[in-house]
């Protein structure tokens, strides 16, 4: 998120697209009412669905799965057509608008009509509402990343922002709801196969950085690689690794996969999930670490899995890091109950076999207050220098003294500081930055521009030259350069640089222009691609997907070969999954809760009137949903007009059941969940993202027949 | 529900008589918020209301009442009889001479099972009737025990009775003489009385005891299982008791004639003979039967 | 004396069920049992609204008036209570109720119904406030200890406003004043 949950008071607009924040972040949708309550802010929600949240929307668009991109660049079309777009920041803080216009024009309302099936009129009415309603944000979530175009949508939904002049700005901004508790913070930390801590990559620059940090030294960090190009080489990821082990696809990677460690990870998240039950059968070695038997246990039926009872959250404490980039520290509340060691206690075990335990507890005599400091040490690229342990607990102790709107602090012990320190928060000293890219304030009492990562300047294809520092003028105030200025050197990995630049009132970063252009990305400017497995043939032709992609994390990631116009006739719904309320990814522990499973006891597919009166099927009926991947579920149809008469939706959380068997007897006696059903991960569809490789549930066809 | 349409069939001449037509659920609802929103308002209401509008009010009107109705009952019914024993008194028959046999001893059984559970189903109904006069708590709860085991023995034995007189209890023209005369009750002589082998008054016993007995066992089967729609449910309550309270009245009737009025009369339901003169009296129309089928 | 209420938000409510599921977890409430539900009308369908219904507290109880067994009391404070020590588990009370808040546990012998359990404002019930047979038979007495009810205090969208009716009711027409319906610009 650029700005945080409670900015949102500030909107005059909040424009939802593939978030279902009502069923998703209840807790937020507080904001969101007061925003348009108070402003009188319209509310739009673009969704296949018509969710809960399209239930509190003042404007719904139904929008065909898998054309979040070109219904944005309609609207990005339309602000250009008609001169809606904000002139003085895109003249100062934008690169490659040139270029995004050529590729924005293509996205008439018809043609938007056409690809999305949102009415050309009603394309032309949100653009024009948007640019009447200034500033508004834009939020986000799964609906829009999980599609095998997913980077491309989310940077049309950030040029989107940047026409309207919306980032930087209290009210506006990308806010990307987050869908767990502390995910940003496994996020920041880099709990992905492509980089260390802090986004800082895997080149040896960045191990070299981090072998300093927990002081231990580089060759030894090498030795224990396979080799040094395996140490920089992006490993498999959540979407695929069990390819690693089936090899079904063609893997990169001097031997297959033999064990896999599940630490509070749901398994039944994952799609294409008949396949990853095979790769769980066939490996050497399942580890669990959770406080609860998950269903990837109950799903093994090799007699290779261990569960290692963990605590929950209550049992231990340390800090935590929230959606708006915030830290807070969760104190203990309970000490740990039966069997269950803390995660700091199972790894300390851990390390203590593997033989490092030295080198791995070097800095850290106090956990988890040490385990804080060295990622404030460590982390230089988001600003977690000032996110000490006693900075973070003094907030959370003082929560009552920030004010609701701003979360700077009125006085009292943190005041002038913002809750939770939101990165970046450069030194000991900042107040932390609520909302990103913000100029109306110095960099040290919270103000940010854009970063300057990519050069000064750039050639386009054209033969245009375009400078990607910020106009003259354009800078926080007191900066003492009035205007853009490039990164410093070194600042990534010397505190120093960064306190020098601060004092100096500029951001370490640099001060750029937002690139509309991204020539890093196989779509630089985004454009629509049909989904892999898409209900409209005429339409691949016109926009086929990339070329196939081998070596994509490691894996051959196939794209276009996948892509065939005929499988919509064999496979002619088009499947979509999203959350319930009442569950929690993989629902593992919501469905362990007697009261949570009995609002919501059983997996169903929301299916249109109209597709249940063709298809014979009644309220209450069992059907079986069949990928063309092999999957298939046995679930319950509920008729509503949530879907159109093309999509079923099937909610994800659940498990414990696998293509019609049962899978409770594998569970420890007495610890079947309350709710069990079959996971809709089975039947969504082969699809990755090209930059990202996240899995494409959000897009895909399936086919139905009563069970 | 082909049951409950049976029991409106039953209680339409209560509901007639009620006409109360006020909108209590609106009031309360009215509080919740401007004009605008009357619409979602009315919907919720129509969700969470219901069918309350329909038949909660009656049932909210008459349910709190029904505890005087009881207590008229309990005491004008007994209060009646008192006066008449005092004013006219009961009929006293020689026990001596000719007896007649009337009840054979089945059908002496099957009376006496269907008094126990009969008698028990009265006063733990009553005991609910007036709970809050016992304090409520185990001691009515156990009696709500007692009144279901009740109903289900008194099920059991209710149709053997109800075929065993069926035939003697079926309406005949000198019935309505009978009710026209008040049974003879009203007068000291000991002049015949137009009757079969039960007279009319026995006959409403009967039939408001078997019939009346099958739908409270119907409705109270259902009151304590719940297993019906609440609209349904209300119905019952009031049928269950109205017709309770019919069946109390008669119920004291019933003790009165064959304790009080009739001297001796609870003789025949022990031994199972009645004497002559009492047969020839009470029950002439029999007594002819009988004589000309000896003759 | 103030009168306790509740008010549901129907704008704010967005059917999450924090409320139902505070309730049951604060109270150790059986399955099955529904001190408080959310109903949702035009489910799917512009026009789609939720609300949360439990007991109302009503000025004037019907359920206390069909109540045989007397179990039924009122606090001065508008706290409509039942007495499970006195309840006879009739069920009269769920019949006269317009909004179904009477709940009845199958707990007993003979499948019969158990006492009626409602929502009690978490204020307790008659047993001595805090005591072990209180929590047991009608959950914690956060009344008591000068807190909103659990439902109001989790409602995550302050959908549920509960207290002093007059209070509320101030807090719920201001926020509807704020609203302003109909002063939306049309564009088209």
């Amino acid at each position: 998120m650029t700005n945080h949950f409670n900015d949102i008071r500030h909107a005059k607009l909040v424009f939802f697209i593939g978030s279902n924040a009502a069923e998703a972040h209840p807790v937020a949708m507080q904001h969101i009412l007061y925003a348009k309550e108070v402003n009188n802010a319209p509310i739009i929600v673009v969704d296949p669905r018509f969710t809960k949240l399209a239930a509190k929307a003042t404007d719904y668009v139904r929008i065909r799965p898998g054309t979040d991109t070109a219904f944005l660049m309609g609207l990005i079309n339309q602000l250009i057509q008609n001169e809606w777009y904000d002139k003085e920041f895109v003249r100062t803080r934008v690169a490659g608008f040139e270029e995004l216009k050529e590729v924005a024009a293509h996205y008439t309302p018809e043609v938007v009509e056409d690809i999305t099936g949102v009415p050309a009129k009603e394309v032309v009415r949100i653009a024009k509402l948007m640019a009447t309603h200034r500033p508004g944000t834009v939020v986000w979530c799964m609906g829009l990343t999980q599609h095998h175009i997913g980077s491309s949508n989310t940077r049309a939904a950030c040029i989107l922002q940047l026409m309207l002049g919306n980032m930087g700005v209290s009210g506006g901004g990308t806010n990307i709801f987050r869908g767990h508790d502390n995910v940003q913070g496994a996020t920041d930390m880099c709990v992905l196969s492509h980089s260390l801590p802090g986004y800082y990559g895997l080149s040896e620059k960045a191990w070299r950085h981090w072998c300093e940090v927990w002081g231990v030294d580089y060759e030894w960090m090498k030795s224990r690689f396979h080799s040094k190009e395996y140490m920089e080489k992006p490993g498999f990821t959540l979407a695929r690794w069990y390819e690693g082990v089936i090899q079904e696809d063609k893997i990169y990677q001097y031997t297959p996969i033999k064990a896999v460690v599940f630490w509070g990870c749901s398994s039944t998240s994952q799609s294409q999930y008949h396949k990853l039950k095979k790769a769980l059968d066939k490996l050497e070695l399942v580890v669990i670490i959770d406080p609860f038997p998950t269903t990837t246990a109950a799903m093994c039926e090799k007699d290779n899995v261990y569960l290692l009872p963990s605590t929950s959250q209550y049992e231990t404490e340390g800090s935590v890091t929230s959606s708006c980039r915030q830290a807070q520290w969760r104190y203990k509340v309970v000490d740990p109950i039966y069997d269950s060691k803390t995660d700091y206690e199972i790894l300390q075990e851990f390390v203590k076999r593997f033989g490092f335990a030295d080198k791995f507890f070097k800095n850290i005599k106090k956990i988890p207050e040490d385990v804080t400091r060295e990622i404030a040490r460590g982390t230089l690229t988001i600003g977690l220098v000032g996110w000490l342990p006693e900075r973070i607990k003094k907030h959370t102790d003082n929560w009552h003294t920030f004010d609701i709107d701003t979360l700077q602090a009125k006085g009292g012990p943190c005041d002038g500081e913002y809750y939770g320190l939101p990165w970046p928060c450069w030194t000991e000293e900042h107040p932390g930055t609520p909302i990103l890219y913000d100029i109306s304030k110095p960099v040290a009492k919270g103000g940010l521009p854009f970063r300057a990562r990519f050069g000064t300047e750039y050639t386009y294809p054209s033969g245009r030259k375009e400078n990607l520092l910020a106009a003259e003028g354009v800078a926080n105030p007191g900066s003492e350069i009035m205007g853009g200025y490039p990164e410093f050197k070194g600042w990534k990995t010397d505190v120093r640089v960064i306190k020098e630049a601060v004092k100096r009132g500029m951001a370490p970063f640099g001060n750029a222009r937002a690139r509309c252009y991204c020539w890093n990305f196989p779509d630089p400017v985004p454009v629509h691609r049909e989904p892999l497995h898409s209900p409209r043939p005429d339409l691949i032709k016109k926009y086929p997907t990339y070329p196939d992609k081998p070596n994509h994390y490691r894996v051959y990631t196939r794209f276009k070969s996948e892509q065939k116009p005929e499988l919509v006739k064999e496979f002619p719904l088009v499947l979509i999954t999203g959350r319930v309320v009442e569950h929690m990814g993989g629902g593992d522990e919501t469905r362990s809760n007697k009261y949570l499973a009995e609002l919501m006891p059983e997996v169903y597919a929301e299916i249109n009137p109209r597709v249940a009166n063709n298809y014979g099927l009644r309220e209450g009926d069992m059907i079986w949903v069949e990928s063309p991947e092999g999957g298939r579920i046995r679930v319950k149809v509920k008729i509503t007009d949530r879907v159109d008469d093309r999509t079923i939706f099937i909610p994800y959380s659940f498990g414990g059941m696998f293509m019609g068997r049962s899978m409770a007897a594998n569970y420890p006696d007495g610890l079947v969940p309350y709710a069990i059903g079959e996971p809709a991960n089975i039947v969504v569809n082969y699809g990755y993202d090209i930059k990202t490789q996240i899995q494409a549930t959000k897009e895909g066809l399936c086919r139905i027949r009563k069970a | 529900m082909r049951g409950s349409l049976l029991g409106k069939g039953l209680l339409v001449f209560f509901l007639l008589s009620l006409g109360v037509h006020y909108v209590w659920a609106q009031d309360i609802l009215r509080g919740f918020g401007p004009e605008s929103f009357t619409d979602y308002f009315r919907q919720f209401s129509e969700i969470i209301v219901g069918d309350w509008s329909n038949s909660g009010r009656q049932f909210l009107a008459l349910v709190p009442k029904l505890k005087l109705y009881f207590l008229v009952v309990l005491v004008g019914v007994p209060g009646l009889f008192f006066l008449h024993y005092l004013i006219i008194g009961p009929k006293r028959f020689s026990h001596q001479g000719e007896k007649i046999l009337y009840y054979g001893p089945l059908a002496r059984l099957i009376h006496w099972v269907a008094a126990l559970f009969f008698t028990l189903l009265v006063v733990t109904g009553l005991t609910i009737i007036f709970a809050k006069t016992f304090g409520g708590g185990s001691l009515v709860r156990i009696s709500r025990k007692i009144h279901l085991l009740s109903a289900f023995g008194f099920g059991a034995v209710v149709v053997p009775m109800f075929l065993m007189w069926l035939r003697d209890m079926l309406p005949a023209p000198y019935d309505l003489k009978w009710f026209l005369m008040f049974g003879g009750y009203l007068s000291r002589k000991k002049q015949p009385i137009p009757a079969g082998k039960f007279n009319a008054g026995q006959k409403m016993w009967f039939w408001l005891a078997s019939v009346g007995g099958g739908v409270m066992l119907y409705t109270g089967f259902y009151l304590y299982l719940f297993e019906a729609p609440l609209k349904d449910l209300r119905l019952f309550v009031l049928i269950h008791n109205f017709l309770g309270l019919a069946i109390v009245a008669l119920f004291f009737t019933h003790l009165y004639m064959s304790l009080f009025a009739v001297k001796g009369a609870i003789q025949s339901m022990l031994s199972g003979y009645k004497s002559a003169e009492e047969v020839s009296v009470l029950h002439s129309k029999y007594y002819e039967k009988l004589k000309q089928g000896r003759s | 004396m103030a009168r306790m209420k509740f008010i549901c938000d129907t704008e704010r409510c967005v059917a999450c069920h924090g409320c139902v599921v505070a309730c049951k977890e604060g109270h150790h409430i059986p399955v099955g049992i529904n001190r408080r539900r959310v109903i949702i009308i035009n489910e799917g369908k512009p026009g789609e609204r939720s609300i949360s219904i439990s007991c109302m507290h009503c000025s004037d109880p019907p359920c206390m008036a069909v109540c045989p067994a007397g179990a039924i009391y009122q606090r001065d404070d508008g706290i409509v209570l039942v007495n499970k020590d006195i309840c006879i588990g009739c069920g009269y009370c769920l019949m006269a109720c317009p909004f179904g808040a009477p709940q009845f546990p199958k707990n007993s012998s003979f499948g019969a119904r158990g006492v009626m359990d409602k929502c009690t404002f978490c204020a307790g019930g008659p047993a001595p406030t805090f005591s072990e047979k209180e929590k047991r038979l009608y959950g914690q007495n956060r009344i008591a200890e000068g807190k909103v009810p659990l439902c109001a205090g989790m409602c995550a969208t302050k959908a549920l406003l509960a207290g002093d009716a007059d209070v509320i009711s101030k807090i719920y027409a201001e926020r509807v004043a704020r609203r302003g319906n109909g002063l939306k610009e049309k564009i088209f």
